[in-house]
């Protein structure tokens, strides 16, 4: 049996690298970083596979591994080797507003979650509430940079704050499912870096603030 | 009863898609053998649809691969929508896209473009995985799945919407992709919720994420998470569906994108969402009673009325007032939803069903128009009657039909929307919800009569599309008059069983909340599904 915390903690370091995530200028170190977060988020699965003795989070591992530690971040390198990297990171709000926004969803995912009373992940509320909490920091990204390569990694962070829901609450489902899941998140930065790519040739700029031609 | 055809209907799509993407060595016959094999696949899959719809008819339910697909009556009446809109827009992609090709790829930074060899294999290849996502959203009994079959719909249309690759169908594509994708993320949590309790109740492990299991075990799950899940699930499925206050990328993606995409999903798409939500509140109903679910659509469908036809009103582009028809219909199709009980169910499923049938014919009129004209402004394309009477007569028709005039289909449902909302006390509701439609009327009517009245440029020769063009317009226009004014009996049977199965919660459960069954089903009891089919059918 492995030690609750361990989980809870490592949980509490993947809030940590998406905060560097987000607030790094350089979007291809942002792509690093992103490896980095997903490696911990391996290890939390890890340790989630051995502590319930759930052998399915092996394979869970093996894939997040696979896909988050090296295919993602691989794809987005590249792609931003492709790139102006001059192309700073404009924010629609300064650092201190963001990691406040950050802080507030941290409050509201655990006022959330300590109201919910699930039997299968008692243990794991800290690390509950840090996922839910995880899922908004990639919001938060998405909505407030205006570099479209920050705005897939704040879609990645999302997407690792999901999956450790999935994780902790999930892990009996079938194989097949989290598949799909997976199949779909590498499917959605594919399609986001490649209309990324088609918009910064075309259109000669990665910021979302000069793709205003439509009304909405 | 087991069905070999079910796991067809998915693999027919899906073998087109790859199959699309990899002829390009055939010089000058790719076209050729794109669109055979396009035809093929879209037949096929229509034929599918409806020998699944009548197994479905004969023995209650189509089921495969160990009850991960599952085809209800409900389901049933979704996949026939996915199957014959999905026929009806592979017809008028054959025309849309040979006239889309004439036009030619360009680089230059134009508000509309045309098509090369290049996208046009893209186009069909997206378009029947698009299909496939659609069908497997409608036929997955497996909760997770069907998450996964929305989402992969955003990312298989993604590319769909920024086919022209122009500034603005770029720039509808991202946000498309994503506020869709962060929407409907949210309604991974919702499932997840479901999930997660439900996993604890059911023994089988492996079965806690189908829905016939949770149903059966609804009643004991846990109501604070259901509600939490419910509203996660409203919100996530709902940005999909284009409910206001998420509908934000709704109006650029359907104006940007190539005319037979648009007609897809709007008049598609918004419906295997909605059916997903349908099949959450199913489970919530039996567990919390009809009220919570209910309420929630009222107020979702009252804000998303109302939103679309204020933002009607001052449209100048013809797509962006088709596209914010959706929300408008979307609303009413809540609100019926919400008023509950049988003819309310009824009212909002044949609401969606000729919603579907209409709105997918008015998107491919826009697309005549747009190839005439190339252009979508009501500023420009003007004196339709002159240029193309026979488009301009369909055109004025559909507006007739959208609105709800008798003798087209619209009306019924509408009409029912109505009965069902006076019936359950809600009159004050139905008055309102009438002033809003007739604002939406008067919106629609302007654009009606002043694309096809007025002077029409110099410069655009007369002439009608083309048959592939205006056939399916035309069939579609004999729908919305057959069902208007009868109900053919397998019709009926689907809609009666597709009520059958949402009003479960209200029936089945002894659990209903003080103000669920009785409330709402009280006053309706002179007036039942049965009563109004045979009203319409005249025995």
């Amino acid at each position: 049996m492995l030690n609750v915390n361990l989980i809870n903690t490592l949980s509490g370091l993947l809030l940590l690298t998406s905060l560097l995530v987000i607030e790094t200028k350089k979007p291809r170190q942002s792509a690093i970083l992103y490896s980095f977060q997903s490696l911990i988020l391996v290890a939390i699965f890890l340790a989630l596979a051995i502590r319930m003795e759930a052998d399915q989070l092996y394979l869970w591992a093996a894939s997040a591994f696979l896909t988050k530690v090296v295919l993602v971040p691989v794809i987005l390198y590249r792609a931003l080797g492709k790139v102006d990297q001059t192309v700073t990171s404009l924010n629609t709000v300064s650092a201190p507003v963001s990691v406040l926004l950050a802080a507030l969803a941290v409050v509201v995912s655990f006022t959330v979650v300590s109201q919910i009373e699930l039997k299968s992940a008692a243990d794991f509320i800290p690390a509950l509430a840090i996922s839910v909490a995880h899922f908004f920091f990639g919001q938060l990204c998405i909505v407030t940079q205006r570099n479209l390569f920050k705005q897939i990694l704040g879609f990645c962070l999302m997407e690792n704050g999901s999956h450790l829901t999935l994780a902790l609450l999930a892990y009996r489902a079938p194989e097949l499912v989290e598949i799909g899941i997976a199949t779909d998140a590498v499917f959605a930065v594919i399609i986001l870096v490649a209309l990324a790519g088609q918009i910064y040739k075309r259109l000669h700029t990665l910021d979302s603030a000069e793709l205003q031609t439509l009304k909405g | 009863m087991e069905s070999p055809h079910l796991i067809w209907l998915l693999f027919v799509p899906l073998i087109a898609s790859v199959l699309s993407l990899i002829v390009h060595w055939f010089g000058d016959f790719t076209r050729p053998i794109l669109e055979f094999l396009h035809l093929a696949s879209v037949t096929a899959t229509l034929v599918l649809t409806f020998i699944v719809a009548g197994q479905v008819l004969d023995a209650g339910e189509a089921l495969a691969f160990s009850d991960w697909l599952r085809v209800d009556s409900l389901g049933a009446l979704f996949v026939v929508i996915v199957g014959v809109m999905g026929f009806l827009s592979g017809i008028y992609s054959i025309g849309f896209t040979r006239h889309e090709l004439a036009v030619g790829y360009t680089n230059h930074d134009i508000a509309i473009g045309g098509l090369d060899m290049g996208r046009l294999r893209v186009f069909y290849s997206l378009f029947h995985f698009f299909l496939f996502t659609m069908l497997l959203a409608v036929t997955s009994n497996n909760i997770i799945i069907m998450w996964v079959a929305i989402e992969a719909t955003t990312l298989s249309s993604a590319f769909l919407v920024g086919l022209y690759g122009t500034r603005p169908a770029l720039e509808a594509a991202w946000k498309y992709v994503v506020i869709c994708t962060v929407g409907v993320a949210f309604g991974l949590y919702g499932t997840i919720l479901v999930y997660s309790d439900a996993v604890n109740l059911i023994q089988e492990t492996s079965k806690a994420s189908l829905w016939t299991e949770i149903v059966k075990n609804a009643s004991t799950l846990d109501p604070t998470l259901l509600k939490l899940a419910f509203v996660f699930i409203l919100i996530g499925f709902g940005t999909k569906a284009g409910i206001v206050p998420m509908h934000s990328w709704l109006p650029d993606t359907y104006s940007e994108a190539p005319s037979p995409v648009s007609a897809l999903l709007s008049g598609v798409l918004v419906n295997c969402t909605l059916f997903v939500i349908i099949r959450f509140s199913i489970i919530v109903n039996l567990a919390l009673g009809t009220s919570f679910a209910q309420i929630l659509f009222l107020v979702f469908g009252v804000i998303s009325l109302a939103a679309a036809v204020f933002f009607m009103m001052g449209q100048k582009d013809i797509n962006r007032l088709l596209a914010y028809s959706s929300p408008e219909n979307i609303g009413l199709i809540l609100i019926a939803l919400g008023l509950g009980g049988p003819i309310g169910i009824l009212a909002g499923l044949l609401q969606l069903v000729n919603h579907s049938i209409v709105k997918t014919m008015m998107f491919f009129l826009s697309g005549n128009i747009l190839m005439k004209y190339r252009s979508r402004s009501l500023d420009v394309v003007k004196g339709l009657m002159q240029a193309a009477p026979l488009t301009s007569f369909f055109l004025l028709a559909g507006v007739f039909a959208l609105v709800g005039a008798p003798p087209f289909n619209i009306f019924f449902s509408k009409f029912l929307i109505v009965s069902a909302g006076i019936a359950t006390g809600y009159w004050w509701l139905m008055i309102v919800c009438m002033l809003l439609l007739m604002l939406a009327f008067t919106a629609l009517f302007r654009m009606g009569s002043s694309v096809t009245l007025g002077q029409k440029p110099v410069e655009i020769q007369n002439g009608e599309s083309g048959f592939t063009t205006l056939a399916p317009i035309a069939i579609l226009m004999v729908l919305a008059l057959v069902l208007g004014l009868f109900m053919p009996a397998q019709l009926t049977d689907l809609l009666n069983g597709a009520v059958e199965v949402v009003n479960a919660g209200v029936t089945a459960t002894p659990l209903a909340g003080p103000n669920g069954s009785a409330s709402v089903a009280g006053p309706l009891g002179g007036l039942s599904v049965e009563s109004f089919f045979s009203f319409f059918s005249g025995h």
